[in-house]
């Protein structure tokens, strides 16, 4: 195996040299509680205040809006549990395309007795803001719907959304793990009321997490114990996870739109490169409206943990848009909520590019892909009936 | 790694796979859970297994279990072939993952079905 290759970034990324420095001191020399009133506290609660200054001034935001917590998971709980339950009934919106943090704690929700309307998606994976509006009920006490889709990028219109949000009054929830540091996120815009994000998507740690929450807005805190997070998130900070993440975004401000921008292009010239090599193919996601990083593509005929594990023996490590487990194949929600025919939804395969991916990287992917596919078609029954 | 030496090989480098023209025998089978099919094609001579072609659709291990069991199969009696069992299959790729054992169930299926077809042909008269 030559080359390394890894295009994974929307589901984990490295942590950056400057991130690591950063954290570093945190295990070792500024390892007290920062409940705790002594200098070895103290140290430990500086870093985790630097922190929350830093994300934000990065989201233009109050620091004592922020609240830490355990990973994007926990964040989407807290949003949408939050809203619900300091309501106590009522009814509430997301889309058919939200990650499972969200569409399993609406669920959940729904057990409990609360309302829940799952929006349909267009074909681009893009949810209509008019939908939104006339999904409102006079008990709609919440409205969740993600800036961007993880699997096919398709970034969300909040702006319309949070217009109509703003307009009926209702709490609007934004789960932004897949844009926080990559594109521009306005709160004060799109009148987001709280936002989830999450740090090993931008180049931090794994285990941290954030959720802003404006202030004003009724949410109730999911886990209870001591007075942490001035009292909405107890449990004792994840200091040197924390310090991680407000570097994260201290990095991606100084880099972020200048990546974008060469992330862009290398994302269009892998999806011209496959589209240029390989028969019966397409895009999935909005062609613009999308993720700077973010390709997924399906493959007609083949089936997607074929060509994943193709790649993955030529060094490249992508995912794949179906998951074939004991019992049963699940082409992703996401595909079919879009309307991609199953033929074309079994074949999906993600690509998601960053900081350190090179033209050549792409390159390479191109050229190991096409006869990929070309060998897994030739034993197909399908295509050769 | 999670799948066997001798699986990536033969999914890398399937052997017999593709159509084969004027068969004595073709089976197939699918497993409906996860849509993965296989499809033997059988050519016979003196009732026994002269060459093996496959086509497949299906994760990885399954295509790398068809072009396994294609060559094992090679030169066995049709009535041998009745009796494959998934088992067998699956010691072709020196071990499926658990979640994976439905590759051997297909292709075994499929290469049983396509014994049948050929036996059936043979008793129904001339071809």
């Amino acid at each position: 195996m030559s080359r390394r290759v890894y295009l994974d970034h929307n589901a984990s990324t490295p942590v950056h040299p400057e991130v690591l420095a950063e954290m570093l001191p945190y295990f070792s020399e500024a390892f007290g509680n920062p409940s705790s009133v002594h200098a070895f506290g103290r140290d430990a609660r500086a870093g985790v205040d630097t922190a929350r200054e830093r994300v934000a001034r990065f989201l233009r935001v109050a620091a004592d809006e922020i609240v830490f917590t355990s990973g994007g998971t926990e964040s989407d709980n807290f949003g949408v549990k939050g809203l619900a339950l300091a309501r106590g009934r009522g009814h509430l919106i997301t889309s058919k395309i939200e990650h499972h943090a969200v569409l399993r704690t609406c669920e959940w929700l729904e057990s409990q007795g609360f309302a829940v309307t799952y929006l349909n998606v267009d074909e681009l994976g893009m949810v209509d803001s008019d939908e939104v509006r006339r999904a409102i009920r006079p008990d709609t006490i919440g409205i969740s719907i993600m800036h961007a889709n993880s699997e096919v990028g398709t970034i969300q219109p909040l702006a319309a959304i949070g217009a109509i949000a703003r307009e009926r009054g209702v709490p609007f929830h934004v789960d932004a793990v897949q844009t926080f540091g990559k594109i521009d996120i306005d709160v004060t815009a799109a009148n987001v009321s709280a936002l989830s994000f999450s740090g090993h998507k931008i180049y931090g740690p794994k285990g941290v997490a954030g959720l802003w929450v404006r202030k004003g807005t009724r949410l109730v805190s999911v886990q209870h114990g001591g007075e942490h997070e001035r009292r909405r998130r107890a449990g004792t900070e994840n200091v040197p996870g924390i310090v991680g993440l407000g570097k994260a975004v201290e990095v991606r401000a100084r880099d972020m739109h200048d990546e974008a921008r060469r992330v862009t292009a290398l994302r269009d010239r892998l999806w011209e490169g496959i589209r240029g090599s390989v028969p019966d193919v397409r895009l999935n996601g909005h062609p613009t409206e999308r993720l700077p990083g973010t390709v997924s593509v399906s493959y007609r005929g083949v089936e997607s943990e074929s060509v994943v594990l193709g790649l993955d023996l030529k060094g490249i490590g992508v995912s794949a848009g179906s998951a074939c487990t004991s019992g049963s194949v699940e082409p992703s929600y996401v595909l079919r909520a879009m309307g991609v025919p199953l033929e074309w939804a079994m074949g999906a395969v993600r690509h998601s590019l960053g900081r350190s991916t090179s033209a050549e990287d792409i390159d390479y992917v191109v050229a190991a892909v096409t006869p990929i596919v070309r060998k897994l078609r030739a034993a197909l029954p399908v295509s050769a009936a | 790694m999670r799948y066997s030496p001798a699986l990536l090989e033969h999914f890398l480098n399937p052997r017999n796979a593709g159509l084969m023209r004027e068969p004595d025998g073709v089976g197939a089978d699918e497993y409906e859970g996860c849509g993965d099919l296989a499809r033997f094609f059988l050519r016979v001579r003196d009732g026994r297994v002269s060459e093996v072609r496959f086509q497949t659709y299906g994760c990885g291990p399954t295509i790398a279990a068809a072009s396994a069991a294609s060559e094992r199969v090679t030169g066995r009696s049709l009535e041998a072939l009745l009796d494959l069992k998934p088992q067998e299959v699956e010691d072709a790729v020196d071990g499926l993952p658990e979640d994976r054992k439905h590759a051997a169930d297909v292709v075994a299926g499929a290469l049983r079905a396509a014994a049948l077809d050929a036996l059936r042909r043979q008793v129904g008269g001339p071809s």
